[in-house]
């Protein structure tokens, strides 16, 4: 087996692997009882409560003619470029503050405050400082995904095992070397667990500031549908980041899973 | 005596100290004129903003509803996330038909229920709970569930000894051994409530330090925008602060978890 095909094998599995630790189908029946009361109880359009069966109708409208798709993928886009901006900004960042424990210390109240303000003032404020463009759609989804990969970054960098460092110096290792061989692979597990705090954050933020300045995406559509009074339209588009929340969830657990197997927990 | 001079100790001056250095370089590097940004404000002007809206009192109207809205939804997302919780985590038939709707909606992105909530009680504070309470609800939910699954079957045992009823041995031994876990969804939970509470109030609810900012960036007061991001940040450093005095004061043996979860 060669290489690639080995690495296809291993997603495969994983994918299976957390599809089997989901919790059984049968535990859907509350979710897939209520849908069918309030189908029920209200089939037709209504200002408020419009029926499950309206939303899959505003659902094929909004396909046709909004170009959903369009916006889907502005959304995703934004948020799969946010992150990974964020990732590779965090990672760095993280390396070259936690070297230095002097650096770190100086540091860290100045890092823990911007990880304490809610990622959404940013939108405001690069609003502002940058005005209403793509340019600005991206800064904001980078600058709320930055802080938790960058502090386990740091963190994780400052609590590499001495032994491994000496094992390094050892080798005569290089800085570069040191870096790439040892340092990288041993903070990899906590950049995984920043990543799994910052996923949800990007997405609240995408969505959000495609809310307040009506930049193409889901978020945009979302609060035009919600002024214009089609409540089918807005449940439709709920049910629909709903989906995209779960996919996007369980997509990361599939990709951790295949990292993780290589990183074996250490006693 | 001892007490206050430890905490000096502990107080990391060279990171205030770097904070401080910041601010005195952004301020002389605007004077100086080597940075021209349109709209960015040197903190001199920040911090006149903050004495401004300070001496009017808007500033503390903001703080006091925004702070308000997040201490009742949170609140209201702990007791029924710890009530949902134990129940869900004492009874696995309960697990068994309802774990799967649980997964299908906790991620869904708490931003997503802002149109909805909008929709159905306008521009208000019901709106704003709802936003604030549906997501903050699953970390002290499954934090709590967890818990209560991971409580040792003796434990339950000792309480049939004692024949203690299903309500008391919920409350005086489930809930006890899962404290220290329920907390760390607390904190968490508390944290999601203000960003919460901001998004609401930038996109529905009229009011507080959220939409503050929005009005402030509308109205082209740069040193307003950036005084109310401070104060927000501040907001944020003090509840968590709060919240872990609070916890090791009153559960010191629940303490170390929570600090452990960072």
């Amino acid at each position: 087996m060669d290489r690639q095909s080995k690495k296809n094998a291993d997603f495969a599995g994983q994918l299976r692997t957390v599809l089997a630790s989901l919790p059984p189908a049968r535990g859907l029946l509350p979710l897939i009882l209520l849908l069918l009361v309030w189908q029920l109880l209200q089939p037709g359009p209504s200002p408020y409560f419009p029926g499950p069966s309206q939303w899959w109708t505003a659902a094929l409208t909004l396909f046709s003619r909004e170009h959903l798709v369009a916006a889907f993928g502005a959304t995703t886009w934004t948020f799969l470029k946010g992150l990974a901006l964020a990732i590779a900004a965090g990672t760095v960042l993280g390396l070259l503050i936690g070297v230095s424990d002097r650096a770190a210390h100086a540091l860290q109240p100045l890092l823990e405050f911007m990880r304490a303000i809610p990622p959404p003032v940013t939108v405001p404020v690069a609003s502002l400082l940058i005005g209403y463009s793509e340019t600005m759609k991206l800064t904001v989804v980078v600058l709320s995904a930055l802080w938790p990969i960058l502090l386990n970054a740091t963190s994780a960098v400052r609590q590499i095992d001495p032994l491994l460092l000496d094992v390094a110096r050892s080798f005569r290792l290089t800085a570069w070397q040191r870096t790439w061989r040892i340092v990288l692979p041993a903070i990899v597990p906590s950049l995984l667990l920043g990543i799994r705090i910052a996923i949800p954050l990007a997405i609240v933020v995408t969505l959000l500031v495609e809310m307040l300045t009506s930049l193409p995406g889901i978020g945009a559509l979302m609060i035009r549908s919600q002024r214009n009074f089609q409540s089918s339209e807005v449940y439709a588009l709920l049910v629909m980041v709903g989906l995209f929340g779960f996919v996007v969830n369980d997509l990361f657990a599939v990709i951790e899973g295949v990292i993780m197997r290589r990183w074996p927990p250490r006693s | 005596m001892r007490e206050p001079r430890r905490i000096l100790g502990r107080v990391n001056w060279l990171g205030l100290a770097t904070i401080a250095l910041g601010f005195a370089l952004w301020e002389l590097l605007l004077r100086a004129g080597f940075a021209q940004y349109q709209n960015l404000p040197a903190p001199s002007a920040m911090a006149s903003g903050l004495a401004e809206i300070t001496s009017s009192g808007q500033l503390l109207a903001d703080t006091l509803h925004t702070l308000l809205s997040v201490l009742v939804g949170w609140t209201a997302a702990l007791v029924l996330g710890v009530v949902f919780g134990l129940l869900l985590g004492a009874s696995s038939t309960l697990r068994r038909y309802s774990l799967a709707s649980i997964e299908m909606l906790r991620p869904m992105p708490g931003i997503a229920f802002a149109p909805v909530a909008l929709l159905l009680f306008g521009f208000s504070l019901q709106m704003e709970l709802m936003v604030i309470i549906l997501p903050a609800l699953w970390p002290v939910l499954i934090n709590t569930m967890g818990a209560v699954m991971g409580v040792h079957a003796r434990l339950f045992e000792v309480g049939r000894t004692f024949r203690l009823s299903r309500g008391e041995i919920m409350r005086k031994i489930m809930l006890p051994a899962a404290l220290p876990c329920v907390l760390v969804g607390a904190r968490l939970s508390m944290t999601l409530a203000l960003v919460l509470a901001i998004v609401a109030e930038m996109v529905g609810n009229p009011a507080g330090l959220g939409y503050a900012v929005v009005r402030e960036q509308q109205a082209m007061r740069p040193e307003l925008v950036f005084a109310y991001v401070v104060v927000i940040g501040a907001l944020g450093v003090i509840l968590n602060a709060v919240l872990t005095g609070a916890v090791a004061m009153l559960f010191p043996a629940a303490s170390g978890r929570l600090r452990e979860a960072g």
